[in-house]
């Protein structure tokens, strides 16, 4: 070996090294990618197969329904001065007008009570002095909104839009099905609307207090129905309770009444309009506190 | 058909399979719709929050306990810290809420209250009636249902104002945990003060809440074990007569005080049957302590248990039909469960250590005990067959546990290391909450009276 093949050798050693340092370098200096931060996804799983297609099974345009499904969102709604229009059109065959002649500004504090007590009751002529469409109706209940900010449940102004009634007056339906669109919910959907449900009543159920020990033993069912619009077309059923025994028999009533107020506190609910019959029109909540 | 289906529907996921399987038959027959069924869970292991706010009076008065104005706010004052004595609610009291006018105790301004957090609402009023007495009344409301949940009127002579409020916040905790009622009840208990060696021991009485106190006995005499008859009226307690420990029976109406037993062996340990017509307690003869029952109006002793040792320490089941005590037979002292004649007499302790001072709980279902073990005093519960021990303390010095009259609480005294001061607390059947209860002096040995009528 000569000096020039010694030189050439060294060198080659060196440079093997110091390639090899860097590599490592670099490789210890790559984020490991397991433990890359993973987002977590909302998976909810169906583990319910629909027992029929979902659909469309009308063969004739379905009869024209009679409300919109939603209104403004956010502001209560203007004086409701073209109600008053539909009186001028006597034979109009819309089965029931009754809706027609309140403002729904007034109408809305009347459904939030249910099953006021007596003394509720009797307090009631106060917000709605004048079933009239004035300006002087729409006071009281702007007011009441605006008093209690804090709470989402609050209405966000009439679901019932202006153009209220407005498909059966102009032009009388043709078809005559009654049948929803799609005759049966899908599994899919049902799921879908479970989850909605849930996802909306779960921030008042997280409210609802332990009455004491063993409580979270039981399950309470609740049937639900509601109107299209998303406020409870009643006060909820407590239909049953599971996982009752003699050491918290004392709180089975109590875990109800949290349940039912606990749906009743989320109220009105938001949820898909095409899926209201046959899907959240009537539904069964099972409540129960955590383990 | 239907309803089976949707019967289905809410069975567990091996079912839906079954229905799913079963489905094509049913099918053919009839249309089936699938009912959307959700499940929630959610709650929290907090307590409530309870609005409070100063009852309003419908005209101003005065009455032998103050205006009805500040009745108002003294009663809602004692309605929220019974509330939040007993751990289970978070009173927003009358210091931090608006007051309320009278028309609005029937028809609360619920959006307020539901912007306050709240989610239960006491409301209710003072009045002041022509005969002197007070009226109060007591309306309770669930703010997120937006519903009167129940309401009371409580008629009282001014100087019982505070029974008004207590008897108010039975009512809310009664409806809101389905517990039973606890607030309107008294104490008795041992007031000590003094250095170590020379304690002055008195008995003294007070409310659940350490208002109205009052002693009952001036100390001259060491007066220990002090225990209410069910009916609240009279107190059987042990004290010395002639340096011998001997059982008195004091009426809390007269002041009157009689000896239960005669005077001729060592007697202690006393306690009331439920149906206030006995009194068990322990009579010592030679070294060998047995337990007797006496007519609670004096009589002939009846001897219970037989066995060598010490048998001492009984107390009822709450129906009178069976006895727990405890006994060192075994070797070390361990608790017994006995029927009411003395037949039947079965060891329901296993745990290492000792066992100290049983009382069978007002519900029936558990047994309150001191464990004593590895240096320390412990108040702990079991089940009357011996299952299910749990310590509900941790202090050096925790003894002498006695129940609320719902079997929810316990009220214990706890000893500190060295000093040999005590104290009065409760805890929590649950074993939470543990609290402190104000004595003006030492206090030892409480027991617990029944509810107020």
């Amino acid at each position: 070996m000569n000096r020039a093949e010694a030189v050439g050798l060294g060198a080659a050693l060196v440079g093997h090294a110091v390639l090899f340092g860097l590599l490592s370098v670099g490789f210890l200096a790559t984020p490991n990618p397991m433990e890359l931060e993973s987002t977590p996804l909302d998976v909810s799983l169906v583990d319910a197969v629909a027992l029929q297609s979902a659909a469309p099974a009308a063969v004739e345009p379905p009869a024209q329904s009679r409300a919109e499904d939603s209104g403004p969102i956010e502001d209560a709604p203007p004086p409701a001065e073209t109600v008053a229009e539909p009186t001028p059109t006597p034979p109009a065959p819309q089965p029931k007008p009754a809706p027609a002649p309140k403002p729904s500004p007034v109408s809305k504090p009347d459904e939030r009570k249910p099953a006021e007590t007596k003394e509720a009751r009797r307090a009631e002529p106060r917000p709605a002095p004048a079933p009239a469409p004035t300006k002087k109706a729409e006071k009281p209940a702007a007011k009441s909104g605006s008093d209690n900010k804090a709470k989402a449940e609050r209405p966000r102004g009439s679901h019932l839009s202006d153009d209220f009634l407005k498909g059966i007056l102009e032009s009388p339906s043709s078809g005559k099905s009654t049948t929803p669109r799609a005759q049966t919910v899908s599994a899919t959907a049902i799921a879908g609307i479970g989850d909605a449900i849930r996802r909306q009543v779960q921030p008042c159920a997280n409210r609802v207090p332990n009455p004491g020990p063993g409580a979270n033993q039981i399950t309470t069912k609740l049937r639900i129905r509601m109107k299209r619009d998303g406020t409870l077309a009643g006060r909820p059923e407590i239909r049953g309770q599971t996982g009752v025994s003699g050491e918290n028999e004392r709180y089975a009533q109590r875990v109800g009444e949290l349940a039912a107020g606990a749906v009743i506190a989320c109220a009105p609910y938001e949820l898909p309009a095409e899926l209201y019959a046959g899907g959240w029109e009537d539904i069964i909540l099972n409540y129960k506190l955590p383990d | 058909m239907r309803d089976w289906i949707a019967h289905m529907g809410t069975a567990r996921t091996g079912l839906r399979r079954l229905a799913l399987a079963l489905a094509p038959m049913l099918f053919a027959a009839a249309p089936a719709q699938a009912q959307v069924e959700v499940d929630v869970v959610g709650g929290i292991s907090a307590p409530m929050p309870i609005a409070i706010p100063v009852m309003p009076t419908s005209a101003p008065a005065n009455t032998a306990a103050g205006t009805t104005d500040a009745l108002g706010r003294q009663l809602s004052e004692v309605i929220t810290n019974d509330l939040r004595n007993s751990g289970l609610f978070r009173p927003l009291g009358p210091n931090v809420l608006r007051p309320v006018g009278y028309e609005q105790v029937t028809a609360p301004d619920f959006p307020y209250w539901t912007g306050t957090g709240a989610q239960a609402l006491v409301q209710g009023f003072v009045r002041a009636n022509g005969d002197g007495s007070l009226t109060v009344g007591c309306y309770l409301y669930d703010v997120f249902a937006r519903t009167e949940l129940t309401r009371q009127g409580f008629v009282v002579a001014p100087a019982d104002w505070r029974r008004a409020a207590h008897k108010c916040a039975d009512t809310v905790y009664t409806r809101l945990t389905g517990e039973g009622p606890y607030f309107d009840s008294r104490v008795i208990y041992v007031s000590e003060t003094g250095p170590k060696n020379r304690r002055i021991k008195r008995m003294a009485v007070m409310d659940q809440d350490g208002a109205n106190h009052r002693f009952l006995t001036n100390g001259q005499s060491i007066v220990l074990t002090p225990r209410f008859s069910p009916n609240g009226q009279s107190i059987v307690y042990m004290s010395y007569q002639n340096d011998r420990p001997s059982l008195f029976v004091y009426d809390l109406g007269s002041g009157r005080q009689r000896l239960l037993v005669p005077n001729v062996n060592l007697t202690f340990a006393p306690r009331f049957s439920p149906d206030g017509r006995w009194i068990l307690f322990t009579m010592s003869t030679a070294g060998n302590a047995d337990i007797y029952r006496v007519p609670a109006g004096g009589g002939a002793p009846q001897q219970l248990t037989r066995s060598p040792g010490i048998d001492t320490g009984g107390s009822y089941s709450p129906d009178g039909s069976r006895i727990v005590f405890e006994s060192d037979r075994g070797g070390s002292q361990q608790l017994y469960v006995m029927n009411a004649d003395g037949s039947n007499q079965q060891r329901i302790s296993f745990g290492g250590g000792r066992y100290a001072t049983p009382v069978w709980s007002p519900r029936g279902d558990l047994i309150a005990f001191t464990r004593i073990g590895g240096g320390a005093f412990r108040i702990g519960v079991m089940s009357p067959s011996g299952s299910g021990e749990r310590l509900l303390t941790e202090a050096w010095g925790d003894e002498g546990p006695s129940w609320a009259p719902n079997g929810r609480v316990l009220m214990y005294f706890r000893s500190a290391q060295g000093s040999g001061r005590t104290e009065v607390w409760s805890v929590d059947l649950t074993g939470v909450n543990e609290r402190r209860v104000p004595t003006p002096q030492d206090g030892s040995d409480p027991d617990w009276g029944p509810l107020r009528p």
